[in-house]
Parts: structure tokens; sequence; C-alpha cells
């Protein structure tokens, strides 16, 4: 499906769009309309808004059953998730992260009081690298806990950094934002470690427009964070260090449950399209997409590809460029890497030069559309789009540089 | 019809309860549907249900110009709100927020969250608002922010705080949560100090499931915090200060964009509910209701009685037969702030007023589920409750 011929045809150059509306990153799953106003006619017939209500006690009750734990609590967002399970484990100190994350997971560290230890990644499976975890603890004083990051429908062992530790003697959480739906050892992911927290926002696979869950099987654990949540009438009060408002509508369990009860369709959609991207670029030079590393299934929630800037002819940013002009709104998730944002990088400047592989992911990956708006053939349309300009890559390259 | 003749006939004893349904303090407005489902479409057709999106803007720009002021920021809830907003007024390096004891239970938390240190100041009598006076004997060399909070009735001394602002230097914050509606000589709530915080919440004012704003007149402030609500981004991939997810979702917005088009609608029927109590508690034995300052715009939300000296039954006695008939009294702010565990440090000296004031009143009932026929039914239960009090009082271990 050649339709650029030339590097004039590139919209970057001066060429028509590839399309006419931008085409984005993120699942943006949402029931459909007719669903939608029946679900919130109930609401609006039961007058009841908010506070753990009925469908959001049902919205945690499915939950616990589909990740197969004890408790799912819901919550407003993931951050405020990551952010009350720091104060629910009673964290004060050194908390080890990767600084190849979504910047929330250590943003959610300094809000609670804590201190990030970040750790570099793996580049081979772009997770957090267990050894690197390891020198931590043994370098580092005065450490308290892991949060493992499972990024992009993968998972960074959950099992092994149980036993790393154990061995260390240190609290280990999860942030699992990205990995609803993905399983290991037969059983999803969610429980592992103390807890785990996932994303509901829009973007992620299963959608509540804003929304998460903290998952555990810890009564007493799940006692002080529906405290810290500060729901009335959900549980007993329990002495917790700081309350919040981390509140769950029945809005939010109304799409949640909409969206659960379709969720095969959103996985299967997501693996179709996963399928046609591995497909179409599998015979480009110098793209390769990034396989979710340690789960027996993914979500395929998102696409990322790492681009190798000698084979491919042009690097990620300058690629980027191209497919941002055809309205491909592809992103450079992570970039730059958490250690090197404010006001970490101006807290922590040890990190600066200390995590190069993390620095070498952030310039070479990015994500490509993948979602409910982004139907098979505009996934092969941008795949097509990609062939092209790693064909004409030099030209382009030379082009856009003599016109800037 | 009120329909208690003994005490036997309490329900606190065994008899009947006044209300089938509770009946609560919490406002719980149902807006129009068609209009939320109008609101609605816009994000649909667009498939944008959060970030910024276009119904949390137009429901900004709606909020913006309800207050008058230049800005408005909308937030997931007041409480982060607040907290975002604390952070980004406080003067930094300095470590301690003025508010008063006689406030909102997680006040004193909010300012954990940003590690300042309440130190808790007193209430005026006459207001149950905090005044300049009171919040000037807790400003020390180590203030970072003055906390304006409104009280459930009226305005607090929004002029003197403005004053001790301008004089010390020191940025004053207001938490408006209950005076949405109200104005304060003649000029709307939303423009006064650096900026003035709202909710949303299903039980205040306007519901917006959960949902809160910030209002301001100061373009910096408004960025700032627009920024911080959303991981602190500035452009696609530049992160340029510590923030969180504080944003709105489409579907709260909505909600609360049908709630701002009853609002008219709502205040009436507010009125006609306080006139209801106003007849109905008037010359109530024990009971004194608090009066809207109607020379000011208002909302007549929120009622609030003081038990008064000769008033023969405990507050807790009071709210136990109360919660007993299902209606769902809540004590005024109690405990109070500094006289409650926390974690963290807090600082006060003597608060003779508040510990005063914290035992006398009563928040009763309002809102959606109240009727006009409710209202007298609960005041012909407390004057019952005064006329018995000697025998419920001996009957009951109370």
């Amino acid at each position: 499906m050649t339709t650029k011929h030339s590097v004039q045809d590139f919209a970057l150059l001066g060429g028509p769009s590839l399309f006419e509306q931008p085409v984005h990153v993120g699942q943006l799953r949402f029931p459909s309309w007719e669903r939608y106003e029946a679900a919130m006619r109930g609401i609006f017939e039961r007058q009841y808004y908010t506070n753990h209500g009925a469908l959001a006690q049902q919205f945690e009750a499915r939950l616990a059953e589909f990740l197969q734990v004890k408790h799912a609590i819901a919550v407003t967002n993931a951050t405020l998730g990551l952010i009350m399970a720091v104060k629910a484990l009673g964290l004060t100190g050194k908390v080890i992260v990767p600084s190849f994350t979504f910047i929330a997971s250590a943003q959610s560290l300094t809000w609670a009081g804590a201190e990030p230890v970040f750790c570099d990644v793996d580049p081979s499976t772009c997770q957090m690298s267990l050894r690197q975890v390891r020198e931590s603890l043994e370098r580092e004083t005065g450490i308290e806990a892991i949060m493992g990051v499972n990024l992009w429908g993968g998972s960074c062992d959950p099992k092994a950094l149980e036993s790393i530790a154990a061995e260390y003697g240190v609290e280990l959480y999860f942030d699992s934002a990205h990995a609803f739906g993905c399983t290991i050892d037969g059983a999803p992911i969610g429980r592992f470690g103390r807890l785990e927290v996932f994303s509901f926002h829009a973007t992620d696979v299963l959608s509540t427009t804003e929304g998460g869950c903290i998952t555990t099987n810890d009564d007493a654990l799940a006692a002080r964070l529906r405290n810290i949540r500060s729901s009335y009438g959900a549980g007993p009060p329990t002495e917790v260090p700081l309350t919040s408002n981390g509140r769950f509508s029945e809005a939010q369990a109304a799409i949640g449950l909409l969206n659960l009860e379709t969720f095969s369709d959103a996985l299967a959609n997501n693996r179709a399209s996963c399928a046609v991207y591995r497909e179409r670029l599998a015979g480009i030079p110098g793209i390769a997409v990034v396989r979710a590393h340690r789960v027996e299934q993914t979500n395929w929630q998102s696409l990322v590809c790492r681009i190798d800037e000698q084979t491919f002819g042009m690097s990620r940013d300058e690629l980027l460029a191209v497919l941002k002009a055809e309205n491909v709104n592809a992103r450079r998730y992570f970039y730059p890497g958490i250690h090197r944002s404010v006001p970490y990088v101006n807290d922590f400047p040890q990190y600066v030069d200390a995590l190069p592989e993390t620095d070498r992911l952030c310039a070479s990956l990015m994500q490509l559309p993948i979602g409910a708006l982004v139907p098979l053939e505009k996934i092969a349309a941008i795949c097509g789009l990609i062939a092209d300009a790693q064909h004409h890559a030099a030209s382009i390259s030379r082009e856009a540089k003599a016109s800037s | 019809m009120f329909s208690k003749k003994n005490v036997s006939d309490l329900a606190a004893v065994g008899g009947a309860p006044v209300f089938d349904q509770i009946r609560s303090t919490s406002n719980l407005v149902r807006p129009d549907f068609g209009k939320f489902l109008e609101y609605s479409t816009i994000f649909y057709e667009q498939h944008r249900y959060t970030n910024g999106g276009p119904v949390a803007k137009l429901l900004e720009q709606r909020l913006a110009a309800f207050h008058r002021t230049r800005y408005c920021v909308s937030f997931c809830s007041g409480f982060w709100a607040l907290v975002l907003t604390m952070k980004c007024l406080a003067v930094p390096d300095k470590t301690e927020i003025v508010m008063p004891s006689l406030t909102y239970r997680r006040m004193a938390d909010l300012a954990a969250w940003v590690g300042l240190t309440p130190h808790f100041c007193e209430v005026d009598p006459a207001t149950l608002g905090v005044t300049a006076e009171h919040a000037e004997r807790s400003i020390t060399e180590q203030t970072a922010l003055l906390l304006g909070v409104h009280p459930i009735v009226n305005n607090c001394d929004v002029d003197g705080l403005e004053k001790l602002s301008a004089r010390t230097g020191i940025p004053l914050l207001f938490d408006s949560v209950e005076s949405v509606y109200e104005s304060y000589r003649g000029k709307k709530i939303g423009g006064f100090g650096r900026a003035e915080c709202f909710s949303m919440h299903a039980s205040k004012l306007v519901n917006g499931f959960e949902a809160g704003y910030v209002t301001t007149d100061d373009p910096e402030l408004a960025a700032r915090l627009a920024r911080m609500r959303a991981f602190g981004f500035c452009g696609e991939d530049n992160v340029e200060m510590l923030g969180m997810n504080a944003e709105l979702n489409e579907v709260h917005a909505a909600m609360a964009l049908a709630g701002m088009d009853d609002l008219p609608g709502q205040v009436d029927r507010n009125r006609a509910r306080y006139r209801a109590y106003q007849q109905a508690f008037s010359g109530c034995p024990g009971i004194r209701l608090l009066e809207f300052d109607e020379t000011e715009q208002t909302s007549f939300k929120n009622i609030v009685v003081e038990l008064k000296d000769d008033w023969p039954l405990s507050r807790a006695e009071t709210i136990k037969l109360l919660h007993a008939e299902k209606i769902l009294v809540r004590p005024y702010y109690a405990p109070a702030l500094h006289q409650k565990k926390t974690s963290y440090r807090t600082i006060f000296g003597p608060l003779p007023i508040t510990e005063a004031l914290v035992d006398k009143f009563l928040l009763m009932p309002c809102g959606h589920f109240v009727s006009e026929d409710d209202i007298f039914q609960t005041a012909a239960l407390m004057r019952f409750l005064f006329a018995n009090a000697t025998e419920i009082k001996r009957r009951m271990p109370l």
C-alpha cells in the first residue's frame, strides 16, 4: 500500500497528510451511547452518586473475581492509588523505582513523602533491571521498599522480585497501571507483593474515563487503604497516618462495569491490531516491535517499537516528525527518563549520567496508535507509511534538514 | 403529620421512626437528565473522556463567568484542588498554615499532604467564621499561608483577612466549599484572596459526582495549577514541576454543568425549605436557627441550629434520638481539629471559644430529599424532645 512515491509526497515536505484527522495513541474504549445512557439513567433513578455506592461495590467485586484477589479497592485514578499505597504501607524512606516508567510512579513517592532510588532498565526487555535492583539494595542504606513497574502489558518478573524483596527484607508493591488482564502462571497479575495498582484511565485497556484500583490479599492493608480513600461505610475505621479523597463515583463504576462486559472483545481487537503491526513492520529494516516480557498473556494495549537509527536511516525523532505531519500522533513514551525530569534532575543529580540504558531507550522507542479508534486498515496504512519513510529515509532526512 | 404521643413512641425506645427513608444533610441534587445527556454528547462525539476535555473546559468557562473571575481550574475533587493550591501558594521554606480549628474534619490532613503544619486559631462565635483578629494571633515567623475558611452558613471575615494578608505579605487562600453562591459586600465569592477552592461532591451545592475547582484572577497561578493537576506536563513530553493526576473526567464535568443549569431553580427550592425551617422552628424552645444574611446573595442550602443553654439534652443524646428517627443530623465540625490525634505535628494555644462552641451546633437535614412537611415534622419532634426531656432521660440509658 505505497502512497508516498517520492519525498515530496510526505506531508513533512509539503505533500498531503495520510489522515485528515489525527490518529492518537491510547485505547479510548467507551460503551455504546445506548448502554451509557441506560446506565446513567439507572444512577439518576437511584439518586446515589458516590461514596462506595452499589455500582462501585459491584465493580470492586467483579474486579476481585477477575483478578483473583481478595480485595480490589477502586480509586479516583491510579496516581492517587499509588500515593495512597505509600501511606498505607507506612513508607517514609527510600523506594527503588525504575526511571524508565511514566512519571507518576516517582511522583507518587514524592507526594507521599518517600524518596525514589532510580534503577536502570534491562535493554532487552525494557523492564526494570533486577540486577540493578540488587545493586541498589547492596549499595544504598535505608531502602524500605521496591516499587515494581509492569510496563506495557509485559511484566518486570514479579516472582523474581518477590524473592529479592524477601532476601533483603524490604517491602514490595507494584505499579501495574498497564497490566490489567495480563497473566503469569495461569493467573492474572494483581496478586504479587503487598499490593498492586492498576489504571483505568481512558487510554488504558479497561477504562472508567479516570480511575484505578488497588489489589491486595491483606485484610488489614485493605482496611487502611479504604480509610485513606475515605469512603463512608466502606468498612470499619482504622488508624491511618493521613486521609485523602480517592473516591470512585457511580458514574465511573457504571462505565467500568460496561467495559468489563466487553473486555474480551477489547483484548481480541488489540491482539488483531498488534498482529497487523508485527506482520507489516517485520520486513522494514531498523524497526522492531517490543514484545511483552514474561507474561503468558498480554493485553496488547501498547504498541511499542524500537528504531535503530543506523539501519532505519533516520532517528526516532525524525521518524516521529514524519508521522506527526501525516496526522499519526505517535508518542515518545517515555522521554526523557524521570531522572532527567524536574524535580528529580535537581534533587537527585547523582542519577543524571548513571542510567545509560534508560537514556538509550528514551532515545529509540516510540508508541504507535492502537485502540478502539484505530481500525486495522489504518494500522496497515501507518505501517505502509513507515515502510515508505524508511525507503526514502536518507532523502527525507536531508530535505527536512535543508528546509529547516 | 407528627404522631408521637408518649416517650415510648420514640424510635430510640422501639417506636416507629418519623421517616421510612433517611433525611440527610447531603444536598444530592439531581440535575435534569436530558441536560446531562446533552453535555455528554459533546465528549462522546469527540471521543475525549478526560485530560482537560471539551466538557471540562466548558465547565471552567461557566464557573469563571459565574464567580466573575478570570480563571477557573477544574479538579477531580475539592480535596486535591485545595492540596494543589496550598502547594502553589505557600511561601517557600516556611512551614505553617493558619486555619480555624472548628472546620472541615480533613482540613489538617489536607495541609499535611503538602508538608505544612496546621496552626489552629479561634473562630468568631457570632459567625462561626475565622476573623483577621483570630488568624493574626496564630501568625508566626514560619507562617507560609493563611486559610480563610467560610463557615457553613454565611461568610467569614473576608475584608479583614484580605487586609491582614496585604499587611503581612502572607498569601491568603479561601476554602469556599460552603459559599459557592454567596456574595460578600455585594461581590461574588470566588474573586477574593489569591484563590478560592470549591467542591462539587454530590453532597454540595452543585453535584458533579466527585469534582472540585479553583477560581483566581492570577494567570500564573491558573497555569501552574492546570499543569500540576496533569503530572506537571508542559507540552507533550516536558515535565515542568512536581505534578500528579487530579484531572476532572468528562462525565463528572457534564454532571456539574447540568447542575449549574439548575442552580437558580435549586436556590428557589432551598429558600422555600429555609422559610419552612424559619416557620417551623420559630419559638421552638432551646433551639436557635442560624439565619442567612439575606442582604447578600445566598444559596439557603445548609441548615444549622444551635442547641441553646436551656436545651435539656446533650448534643450527643439529641443526635442519637434523631438518628433513630432516620433524621441524619450531624454535629457541626466536631471534634474540633485541635482535639484530634494526628500522625503529624500541629500547633495551637488555648482555644476556649472553639471548645465552648464545639458541642453546640447541629446540621439539620437539607437538600433534594427534604420536603417542607419533613421540616415541620422534624421541628415537632424537637419540641416533643424538649417537652419530654426529663422522662426521656429517665427511661433511656443514653
